[in-house]
């Protein structure tokens, strides 16, 4: 070993494996939520169309999956990891535990992942074309449930293994504030084991079971709001890692430090205090649900931009120092002296630009009368395009171009080809989400194969629908060739020979530092309890009132489809693969719960 | 804590923007009434709409001077009534149900939207100035057709709209010397009574009655006509009500075959703009 080196995968060698191997899994999901992206973008715009219509379902179904909870999820606990170990400096408790929070991710997803894709096999009596939310009656096959839970407690999981880390580090450093990057980590955790609890009740207790016939019905309007209970800090899940590597990454790659560790600090605490109880406003237009719940969602949601506002200021703040201590001069003329030449900034500022965008169209998602114009249009979809597409896609592709070499121990195969592919990526989002944008206004609907109708047209005040569709489809090839881009470079970096000449594992330094943080910042408990505090206000009374309405099962509706004859069948071969599932990961679990105990 | 001072103007600066946004909604809310689809609505079993007073008949009904109400079905992979025609200068009240997975009921190019869930009625009250032709989608995904479920929204003139339906039930074939009857029924959905002329031209025959329809009711008229008058072969017939119109053609044979006499004119020509027959002969549609 090279003694000059300092990099991850010199100080964790053990770490880096997982890390990496939790990468590679984003990144095939990546590959595949790509591919059935360019396939579905080509055939709602009518450009390209060889799949039959109602298999554009599944695609999307597919696309949806495979990127909001596959590619981003597993990302986040492969730098979440990296965060810890880091920060604290210390290993992680028992490494077989990791794998095993690993490992039953990949098996849950790949079960789901296996659902959705038999859609495609027309021998295969297996479907699961509900798309990402899942809304009942619409019903999957009970394999699709089942992977999602297993998918679920494997982050769980991983979630306990981070604060096993800290905990044994705080019983070793008892008077030291909790560092930054780790403080993220945990903000974001405890935020996640709060929201899916809502998923985990819709599924567990009502769908999974309606799935294997053992209840005939459920309330669509109980699991759709349990869902958005979870669908909406879901959003902030995938982004919380995006936004630690603007605050720990981009000031250093900038060439400065983080502006102020206390306001980092205060907008986690934000975020794990509103994210979830803002999801009702996903359900403005719903019948059911009283007004005044969605004037609180309102509320909260609005609050909600806070944090995001003080991220823009430190982010925006922190490059500028970083700039100004490269020679940058000037009000503006700073902006010139940023490593615009760096596919790490040059991705991130760019996805952080995205995302000021995104702010602008989330305010109207948010804006509870306005939502009319946009509710489920294309405009939402241009919205999160901006948001799950490019603030946080962007920004992780962007900084694997540093995590791959630090857990490879291997140069990038090229630098060049990773400005590229970062530029092409907001060049081709640029194209397709403003048009997504303009078509919602126009009435075009989300989530449709080919929304081109026999009755009307939909009319455009400025240019034609024409030309939204062929900027969407631009926009589709254009990040088509970006990801061949990226994926080529991982590749490439994966069969690069051992380098010897890598940057140290490092995070940037703080102007103001926790030693100006209030301590009470560093009170997880206080701020877990103010959130449940939140989530009960905000949540007790709309979900008893659903349930007093429509009954806990809800009305007398048929699943759909209801084509699946051999559903009954596959029920009891199901029930014994889930509950043998179940039992291997209780026993990997078991197998490591000594080390856990000690 | 320490925070820089333009850390602290922005961290003002943001927060009047939001209480700014929360008032604007507020003020959309209570000053312009823009309120949002809530649960002022009973539930409503999905399996049993048929026999719903409301849904069993989805229609646009007359409930004040320029109000109207539209009860709207959505499901699988349809909207009914389609086209929903309202007229101009009108506030109409949408109720809109599911009668099997999650749909919406959105006009396109318009703030009228509303997610349709099963076994709630989404009420949404909307205000038409000028005539115009919209399209209706579904915006959420509910099957495999998603994407065919569409429906037209016609705003038509004031002076062009009215809710009168006319509906016909005739013989087809009937004997020589047996008397024909023309059982004609005229619903009037407005409000306001109506006052109009029902004509049977068959022939060279014109029989007439003035009738008064009663808003929300409908009148039944029979005539009937002495065969042996029209004598034996095919006889066209028409039935007119201001511009509603239904046709048909009697047969007069000499003798009948063993046939069933009852078998009525089952409106071969079900045209559009007579849709809502009250005989329930809507369902095959």
């Amino acid at each position: 070993m090279s003694e000059a080196r300092d990099a991850y995968i010199d100080n964790f060698p053990a770490e880096a494996k997982v890390v990496r191997a939790a990468f590679y899994s984003s990144f095939f999901a990546l590959a595949l939520g790509g591919v059935f992206g360019i396939i579905q973008t080509l055939h709602r715009t009518d450009f390209y169309r060889f799949i039959d219509p109602a298999d554009y379902y599944t695609v999307l179904t597919a696309h949806g999956v495979f990127l909001v909870i596959s590619f981003t999820i597993f990302f986040l606990v492969g730098i979440f990891t990296w965060a810890i170990t880091t920060s604290l400096d210390r290993e992680v408790e028992d490494i077989r535990f990791t794998w095993a929070w690993y490992l039953l991710m990949a098996v849950g997803i790949t079960l789901s992942g296996i659902a959705i894709l038999a859609g495609f096999i027309d021998s295969i009596d297996m479907s699961a074309s509900v798309l990402f939310t899942f809304y009942a009656p619409l019903q999957a096959h009970p394999l699709f449930y089942i992977g999602l839970v297993l998918f679920v407690v494997g982050t769980w999981l991983a979630g306990l293994d981070w604060f096993r880390s800290w905990w044994a580090w705080k019983a070793e450093n008892p008077d030291e504030r909790i560092p930054l990057p780790t403080f993220m980590v945990l903000t974001t955790t405890l935020m996640w084991y709060l929201a899916t609890l809502g998923v985990a009740v819709a599924i567990l207790f009502f769908l999974l079971p309606w799935s294997l016939g053992l209840i005939e019905t459920v309330n669509p309007l109980l699991t759709r709001t349990l869902f958005w209970f979870f669908g909406h800090p879901v959003v902030y899940f995938w982004l919380m890692p995006a936004y630690m590597m603007w605050y720990i990454m981009l000031p250093k790659v900038s060439g400065g430090k983080l502006f102020s560790d206390p306001l980092a600090r205060v907008v986690f605490v934000l975020f794990l205090i509103l994210s979830v109880p803002t999801g009702i406003h996903h359900q403005y237009l719903d019948p059911g649900i009283a007004e005044g719940f969605k004037f609180i969602a309102m509320t909260n949601t609005m609050f909600l931009l806070l944090p995001s506002l003080l991220t823009a200021f430190t982010v925006v703040a922190s490059m500028e120092h970083g700039a100004r201590q490269r020679g940058g001069t000037g009000y503006v003329g700073w902006l010139k002296a940023l490593p615009w030449r760096d596919p790490v900034f040059a991705g991130m500022a760019l996805a952080g630009l995205m995302f000021a965008a995104a702010g602008f169209s989330g305010m109207i998602n948010a804006g509870m009368n306005i939502n009319y114009l946009v509710h489920n249009t294309f405009w939402v979809v241009g919205h999160f395009h901006l948001t799950v597409g490019t603030a946080v896609a962007l920004t992780f592709m962007a900084v694997t171009y540093w995590f791959l070499p630090q857990v490879t121990g291997k140069a990038l195969w090229s630098r060049s080809v990773a400005l590229g592919q970062v530029v092409l990526w907001f060049v081709g989002m640029t194209f397709m989400s403003n048009a997504m944008h303009r078509g919602g206004l126009l009435g075009i609907p989300r989530r449709t194969a080919e929304p081109q109708y026999d009755g009307f047209e939909f009319e455009a005040a400025v240019g034609s629908v024409g030309e939204l569709d062929a900027q969407v489809a631009l926009g589709g090839v254009l990040l088509t060739l970006s990801l061949v881009l990226f994926f080529a470079n991982v590749i490439g970096t994966a069969l690069n020979g051992r380098s010897d000449a890598l940057p140290a594992n490092e995070y940037a330094e703080t102007l103001s530092g926790p030693e100006d943080a209030p301590l009470v910042l560093d009170n997880l408990k206080l701020w877990t309890a103010i959130a449940v505090v939140l989530v009960i206000f905000a949540y007790t009374f709309p979900l008893l009132s659903i349930i007093d309405r429509g009954g806990l099962l809800g009305p007398d509706v048929n699943p759909f489809p209801v084509s699946l004859e051999s559903v009954a069948f596959l029920t009891f071969a199901v029930e014994h693969l889930g509950t043998a599932a179940l039992e291997s990961a209780g026993n990997a679990v078991q197998t490591v719960v000594p080390g856990v105990i000690r | 804590m320490n925070i820089h001072t333009y850390e602290k103007v922005w961290l003002i600066a943001a927060l009047v923007l939001i209480v700014g946004f929360i008032a604007t909604i507020t003020y959309g809310s209570v000053a312009l009434g823009i309120t949002m689809v809530g649960d002022q609505e009973e539930t409503i079993e999905p399996s049993e709409l048929n026999d719903d007073e409301r849904f069993g008949e989805p229609r646009v009904e007359q409930v004040g001077e320029n109000e109207y109400e539209a009860y709207v079905i959505a499901q699988t992979f349809t909207f009914y009534p389609d086209p929903i025609e309202v007229p101009a200068d009108s506030e109409v009240t949408f109720y809109v149900t599911s009668r099997d997975v999650i749909h919406s009921f959105s006009v396109a190019g318009t703030n009228i939207n509303t997610m349709v869930i099963p076994g709630e009625v989404s009420k949404m009250t909307v205000e038409f100035d000028e005539p115009d032709e919209y399209g209706v989608v579904c915006n959420e995904y509910c099957g495999d057709f998603h994407h065919t479920m569409e429906g037209l929204l016609h705003v038509v003139p004031e002076d062009e709209f009215d809710m009168t339906e006319l509906s016909v039930e005739a013989d087809d074939e009937i004997e020589l010397g047996d008397e024909a009857t023309f059982d004609v029924a005229v619903e009037n959905a407005a409000l306001d009574d109506l006052e109009t002329t029902v004509t049977l031209e068959i022939g060279n025959e014109t029989f007439e009655e003035t009738i008064t329809v009663a808003g929300g009711e409908t009148h039944e008229t029979t005539f009937e006509v002495d065969s042996s008058e029209l004598g034996e072969g095919d006889h066209d017939w028409t039935v007119t009500v201001d511009d509603y119109e239904e046709s048909g053609t009697l047969t007069v044979v000499e003798d009948l075959e063993d046939e069933d006499e009852t078998d009525d004119g089952d409106d071969e020509d079900g045209d559009d703009d007579s849709d809502g027959d009250t005989d329930g002969g809507e369902d095959d549609e």
